[in-house]
């Protein structure tokens, strides 16, 4: 009771220089709770970026390099050219050395595997088998690509169109891509689903197919049976259809094998967030040659102002409010100090009246924490604010980041052969990028807020330590003398 | 020990300024009886407050030794229970009404809430100053300041009653009254008194006066047998 009197006494006294203390602890911990918030921000738009490349509740991705056709005249490819002073455009469709000559009104329709190399069957149960893994689904991720050959030679080449497919168990429609899409239209594939596709709402809008319309892949039609909305970040597949389908109409452009019964990703989940790593390494060695891809990976790879914004909050956000702490900190102590070589006189009365040093020094402790927790509850507010401020005027945060569902970039690749023919070719290797806009919504977290409430206590407790600590070497007789 | 309160043997203090040596007391041996009032007069930096000091165990000696009522007399404990001080300037705390200056002194003592304000207000009674309990220091006057220094002082039943000029800040009016409050409550409650001052006015209310002069102590009058 006396304590808090005496206590609540001097801090009204020094009023102004409790605000002072007050304001700059507040200002270091609005910064750290602004910083904290401005990361949280980004953390949640970097999750919501990879949520959406890789799937609710995938933990790794495994994939395989593309083989490279040991001999370039294996493999499928196919040549168009716009020669001058032919009748028509020419071309040939060469598979594994043999080519055929193309004439015009022909329709090259191909499903390949254009990202990734094959995985075997049975990769995806021997991964399911790894201690620690909860759940490994194959998927296998396909450009279908499609030309017409022009039947004039007038007018420019003719552009292909390229559809990105996903071969789905419907038995795990809950790994993947499609773990992201919500059904707006129809129904789920089911595993009595032969030449059934799910179609992506934007790519059915686009081309203005709707439910029960086809779709035409590796000149196989296939009836849309359900629509769906996915995730715009990383964009997802266009048409999902069964596993098995894909399987038998798809190749391997390396090698012209179809697919039957390979896949070409394996979406894993883990036991447990902390069994990611040892997951990942145990794959590794299980499948030696494999790209087993964490979200961790995936977020060093993220580019754009995502990144550079995480960069700025993690690193210069974080250094600039410890300095400001620091100073505010030393600050605090410095002025807590000088009030205490004030109340030199005011210690030695009390010491002569037989006050224990711990005493003083709990009341020097006690006024200084009492100012940090005001500092620290204007600090909270300062944070709010700041955060508040971010959302405010923080623009949309752009991500590019590589894709691990998306159509493929090329397929069919234009080129410019020279001062000769235009031509066109397939073109299997390709990069899978994709750039989305994600908007950042900082939030002041429990933990910053507690983290604020200790720094509070922390900086008052160093400030009256360092005033607690002269206090307490102070000699009753000295400190008296001083009042004559 | 009879009834002797202090004994003072070979006492010395000095202060070290660098390599330079300040003799505030020197070779003092001093008894004082139980319920004396010992008087201290002298010139300024004599060594009047370092004497009345380690009196209080404010500071030790740097020779010699002092004895107080079988105890030590630098014990923090000793300081709370047995000593009284009251300064020249009262050194109130500027933020703490009369009655929470006075209820300072029973902080160390660990007294029950309820009995350390009865405490409190028998003391300002005793000084007459029951109805100023809740005003600020600067809300009253030097001698009201001192009233409280005394209630403060008196408040916790001391032994002894070190004084250090109390008078020195006080018109003449108000250093008669604060000398005759101090005199009736030293009659009253028995106390041992040592009065530090240069007002050789208050000095020869006492029963024995001992002048300081470059650290030595000689008794000049002694009326305590009369």
């Amino acid at each position: 009771m006396f304590f808090l009197t005496y206590l609540r006494r001097e801090l009204r006294r020094r009023m102004r220089q409790a605000i002072f203390i007050g304001l700059g602890l507040a200002l270091g911990i609005g910064l750290v709770i602004t910083v904290m918030g401005a990361s949280s921000g980004v953390k949640q738009a970097q999750s919501k970026v990879l949520a959406d490349l890789y799937g609710i509740g995938t933990d790794l991705t495994v994939t395989v390099k593309p083989q490279v056709a040991k001999n370039p005249g294996t493999g499928q490819n196919f040549r168009i050219s716009n020669g001058p002073g032919s009748s028509g455009p020419s071309g040939q469709i060469c598979t594994n050395g043999t080519c055929k000559a193309l004439k015009g009104g022909d329709v090259i329709d191909t499903l390949a595997a254009a990202n990734y190399g094959v995985l075997g069957a049975d990769e995806a149960a021997k991964i399911a088998r790894l201690h620690d893994v909860k759940n490994a689904v194959g998927n296998l991720l396909l450009t279908d690509n499609r030309i017409v050959i022009p039947t004039s030679n007038n007018g420019p080449l003719p552009q292909p169109s390229n559809v990105s497919v996903d071969g789905v168990d419907p038995a795990h429609q809950n790994a993947g891509p499609l773990s992201n899409a919500a059904l707006a239209k129809g129904r789920a594939l089911s595993s009595a689903d032969k030449y059934a596709a799910l179609v992506d709402s934007n790519y059915a809008a686009s081309h203005s197919l709707k439910l029960g319309d086809t779709v035409t892949l590796a000149n196989q039609k296939f009836t849309i049976v359900g629509i769906l909305t996915q995730p715009e970040a990383a964009s997802p597949p266009n048409i999902y259809v069964p596993l098995k389908v894909a399987q038998a109409l798809s190749i391997d452009p390396a090698t012209n094998k179809a697919l039957t019964s390979d896949v070409d990703t394996i979406y894993v989940t883990a036991a447990s967030a902390a069994d990611i790593a040892e997951v990942q390494h145990e794959i590794s060695e299980l499948i030696p040659g494999a790209t087993v891809t964490s979200s961790a990976d995936l977020a060093n790879q993220v580019t754009g102002s995502l990144a550079s914004t995480a960069k700025l909050a993690n690193e210069l956000g974080k250094w600039l409010a410890i300095l400001v702490l620091i100073a505010a900190f030393a600050v605090a102590s410095l002025l807590t100090i000088a009030a205490v070589t004030r109340r030199i006189p005011e210690f030695g009365t009390l010491k002569a009246l037989g006050w224990r040093s711990s005493r003083i020094v709990s009341q020097v402790l006690g006024e200084s924490v009492g100012t940090g927790i005001c500092g620290g509850l204007a600090g909270i507010g300062l944070g709010f604010a700041g955060v508040a401020i971010i959302n405010k005027i923080a623009p949309k945060l752009s991500a590019t980041v590589p894709s691990a569902s998306g159509p493929r970039d090329g397929g069919f690749a234009t080129s410019v052969g020279g001062p000769g023919p235009v031509q066109q070719q397939f073109n299997s290797a390709a990069n899978a990028h994709a750039t989305v806009s994600v908007p950042m919504s900082a939030s002041v977290t429990v933990a910053a807020i507690l983290l604020a409430v200790l720094l509070a206590i922390a900086g008052g407790l160093l400030a009256g330590s360092f005033g607690g600590w002269r206090a307490a070497r102070l000699r009753p007789a000295a400190a008296l003398t001083k009042v004559a | 020990m009879d009834n002797t309160i202090y004994r003072l043997s070979g006492v010395s203090k000095i202060y070290r300024k660098g390599n330079r040596e300040i003799p505030a007391v020197r070779n003092l041996d001093l008894d004082i009886r139980e319920g004396e009032w010992l008087a201290i007069q002298g010139k300024t930096g004599h060594g009047k407050t370092t004497l009345l000091q380690l009196l209080g165990g404010l500071d030790h000696p740097t020779h010699g030794d002092i004895q107080f009522a079988g105890t030590d007399p630098f014990a923090r404990e000793v300081r709370a229970g047995s000593f009284g001080f009251i300064f020249q300037t009262f050194n109130l705390i500027p933020t703490l009404s009369a009655q929470e200056n006075v209820e300072a002194a029973l902080i160390p003592l660990k007294i029950h809430l309820s009995e350390r304000r009865q405490r409190v207000l028998a003391a300002l009674e005793s000084v007459g100053l029951a109805d100023r309990a809740q005003h600020l220091p600067s809300e009253l006057s030097g001698g009201q300041q001192q009233r409280v220094a005394i209630a403060r002082a008196l408040v916790k039943d001391p032994k002894v009653l070190l004084a250090d000029e109390p008078t020195g800040n006080l018109d003449e009016d108000t250093r008669d009254e604060i000398i005759g409050l101090i005199e009736s409550l030293w009659r009253e409650r028995g106390l041992t008194l040592i009065l530090v001052s240069h007002d050789s006015s208050v000095v020869r209310r006492a029963q024995r006066i001992g002048v300081m002069s470059k650290g030595r102590l000689t008794i000049r009058q002694d009326t305590r047998t009369l």
